[in-house]
């Protein structure tokens, strides 16, 4: 163990981070609101389809993310018309949403006659990954902190700023009544259903700007199985955090950082590699059943359904 | 309810699950336009192929075996309130074990090996489903996160064996050796595909149409997943349920996973359970047999005959096979909004009066 590889793994854990963080964070409103959004995973795969689509036909990448969330706007939409207009089963329109996603992709690629959107070409002139000046020339912090993607920034002051929005806004506070009792949110008179689209919506888009970030500037070419089930790590952390802002952001980070341990301890190790890859989804079964024991001790059996 | 209100009802749940079915056929209809395809003709093409002749229905109902085994294993979950989305992971799992077994195990004879390599696979599909199960039962932990994240573990694992451990070096591509030949049940008739697995697969639906309508178990399922707080206050003991329910699922899956394996793939590869993967089809058959075992043997006999009709289009026309996943989505979707047209009820102390005037608007006013 040298120090080149400590850095090398905390700098992947917050590069894996972003992703997981952006999904995690947007998700945690729709738990907040009561809705149950098991199709994260979809969001972001529809968003990562759109944006490497536009971006292989328009090569902008400002058009690219506009693309990927008005995809995120209109699933959002979709999922908050079936389930909240419509009053359909949740956990299976989530469900039909990850299937439409691999099933878009899927049939896009074939479609196309192709295993993949490779916009490697169209983005190589373009510097996706920034410097910070002076924290760069930090020791050990700076080569960690410095040269990420802008959304990995982002992500990480999105923390701050949903968790604000969640305890400081009256849109938060609408949020939160409506997910504690919908009763008590319809006598003073809020909007459920609005509040409702709206926190769905909030969790699609930034879904879909999590498909953007791991397509476009992770990977560089849209797959149809891109997401790696990246919506259900995050889905694990608003269970783990309890729809919190700031805890939930420590879960997606600790879920980052052992991903990108399982990825580096791969480089190292030869064939067993692939065996690695199993460590971050073991891990957060861990994780979640240490949190429901605690969560649980008090409660439990009597209303476990009402979660 | 009397036969005349259950016959009703059953008329509502028919036209409920159809309608979902003709507006994804709908949308599916423009994804065949933009592969430069005449919809009426491809749909054509799909269910003649796979349903008007002898040769198609067999093949059909070859396919339909597996389907009916995973549609029961979420339906019998689902309908208890318990979300088991590890079905995947456990046909995947149990697939893996019997093709390995039928290889090592090749020299017993047919009429042992057959059968043992079907309870394996039950043995597999339970043991891995085993860890969501407790931890559901004992520490209350979300089972449908559980379930998913799981299958990704299980996948990774498998690949792993499979590209290194259990290769066939003979092989061109990543794969298990090939089973023996006295893994493979035999065919009913000489010419077509269907196998006796297919035979196992109506035996076991059948045992279990009898528990799920006639047994205490299958009222409790029932009585779980309509309401669980009523149920644990009536006595039921939930734990011991749940340990029940998510293991039956987990051996359904299971079976499922080693027939598919010793009647249609002979070794493990990669893309074993296809696109999306047996354990979801399972997920749109329960949903559109809405959890009832007719409803979900019609169900797995449907989306059979639009599985080898979309290999059927694929062939004949440049649409590619996957539009099946998205004809499956849709139809997933639209499930999910459960009713479309609801039964009208006669409410007591309802003026009858505006509504006879109403039905004689249709029958030309004559009273």
């Amino acid at each position: 163990m040298n120090l080149d590889f400590i850095i090398k793994v905390f700098s992947d854990s917050l590069y894996f981070t972003g992703p997981i963080l952006l999904v995690s964070l947007g998700g945690l409103f729709a738990y907040k609101a009561g809705v149950v959004n098991i199709g994260l995973d979809g969001m972001m795969g529809i968003g990562a389809l759109a944006s490497a689509l536009v971006l292989f036909y328009t090569g902008n990448w400002l058009i690219a993310i506009i693309g990927g969330i008005i995809s995120g706007v209109l699933i959002g939409l979709l999922f908050s018309f079936f389930g909240v207009t419509k009053k359909a089963n949740f956990i299976i329109t989530g469900f039909a949403i990850n299937l439409l996603s691999t099933a878009l992709g899927k049939y896009v690629l074939a479609l196309e006659g192709r295993t993949d959107i490779n916009v490697i070409g169209t983005i190589s002139n373009l510097n996706t990954r920034i410097e910070i000046p002076l924290i760069k020339d930090i020791p050990i912090l700076g080569p960690i902190i410095s040269n990420q993607t802008p959304l990995v920034y982002i992500s990480f002051i999105l923390i701050f700023v949903l968790s604000f929005v969640i305890y400081k806004t009256k849109f938060g506070t609408y949020v939160r009544v409506v997910g504690e009792s919908e009763e008590a949110a319809k006598s003073v008179g809020i909007n459920i259903n609005k509040i409702k689209y709206l926190a769905v919506i909030i969790g699609a888009v930034l879904a879909a700007l999590a498909g953007y970030e791991v397509a476009i500037n992770q990977l560089n070419a849209y797959t149809a199985d891109i997401t790696a089930g990246i919506g259900f790590i995050a889905l694990a952390a608003i269970y783990c955090g309890d729809g919190k802002p700031k805890t939930v952001a420590i879960y997606a980070i600790l879920f980052g950082l052992t991903r990108s341990l399982a990825t580096n301890l791969a480089i190292r190790i030869g064939s067993i590699a692939g065996l690695l890859q199993i460590i971050p989804y073991l891990m957060i079964v861990i994780v979640l059943t240490t949190v429901a024991i605690i969560n649980h001790r008090k409660s439990l059996y009597r209303g476990f359904l009402d979660e | 309810m009397d036969r005349k209100e259950k016959l009703n009802s059953l008329k509502y749940s028919i036209i409920n699950s159809i309608i979902p079915i003709l507006i994804a056929f709908g949308i599916g209809a423009i994804a065949i336009i933009l592969a430069k395809e005449n919809p009426l003709s491809a749909y054509g093409t799909l269910f003649y192929r796979s349903l008007f002749n002898i040769k198609g229905i067999f093949n059909t109902l070859h396919f339909a075996g597996p389907l009916i085994l995973t549609g029961l294993a979420i339906a019998i979950s689902f309908k208890a309130g318990l979300f088991n989305m590890g079905i995947e992971g456990q046909l995947l799992s149990a697939g893996f074990v019997v093709a390995v077994m039928g290889n090592v195990w090749g020299e017993l004879p047919k009429t042992v090996l057959v059968p043992l390599l079907l309870v394996v696979g039950v043995l597999v599909g339970v043991i891995v489903a085993i860890i969501p199960t407790m931890l559901k039962a004992f520490y209350n932990v979300n089972e449908m996160v559980v379930t998913l994240l799981l299958n990704y573990a299980i996948i990774h694992i498998l690949q792993y064996l499979t590209e290194n451990t259990f290769r066939d070096p003979s092989s061109g591509y990543v794969s298990t050796p090939r089973i023996s030949s006295n893994a493979i049940p035999s065919r009913i008739f000489e010419d077509y595909r269907l196998t006796t697995f297919f035979i196992v697969a109506i035996v076991v639906y059948v045992i279990f149409y009898f528990i799920m309508k006639r047994s205490k178990l299958g009222f409790e399922i029932t009585a779980l997943g309509q309401n669980r707080n009523f149920a644990e206050a009536t006595g039921m003991r939930i734990q011991k349920k749940i340990i029940i329910i998510m293991l039956a699922s987990g051996a359904l899956a299971g079976l499922a996973g080693a027939g598919w394996m010793m009647s249609e793939k002979y070794a493990y590869t990669l893309s074993f359970s296809g696109i999306p993967g047996l354990g979801w089809d399972g997920m749109l058959i329960a949903l559109l047999g809405s959890h009832s075992p007719i409803g979900i043997l019609i169900a797995a006999v449907f989306y059979a005959v639009v599985k080898t009709g979309s290999s059927n289009i694929a062939i004949f026309t440049s649409v590619p096979y996957e539009i099946v996943i998205l004809l499956q989505a849709l139809i997933v979707l639209f499930l999910s909004l459960k009713v479309f047209v609801k039964p009208k009820e006669l409410k007591l102390g309802e003026p009858s009066v505006p509504k006879k005037r109403f039905k004689n608007l249709f029958k030309g006013g004559k009273e």
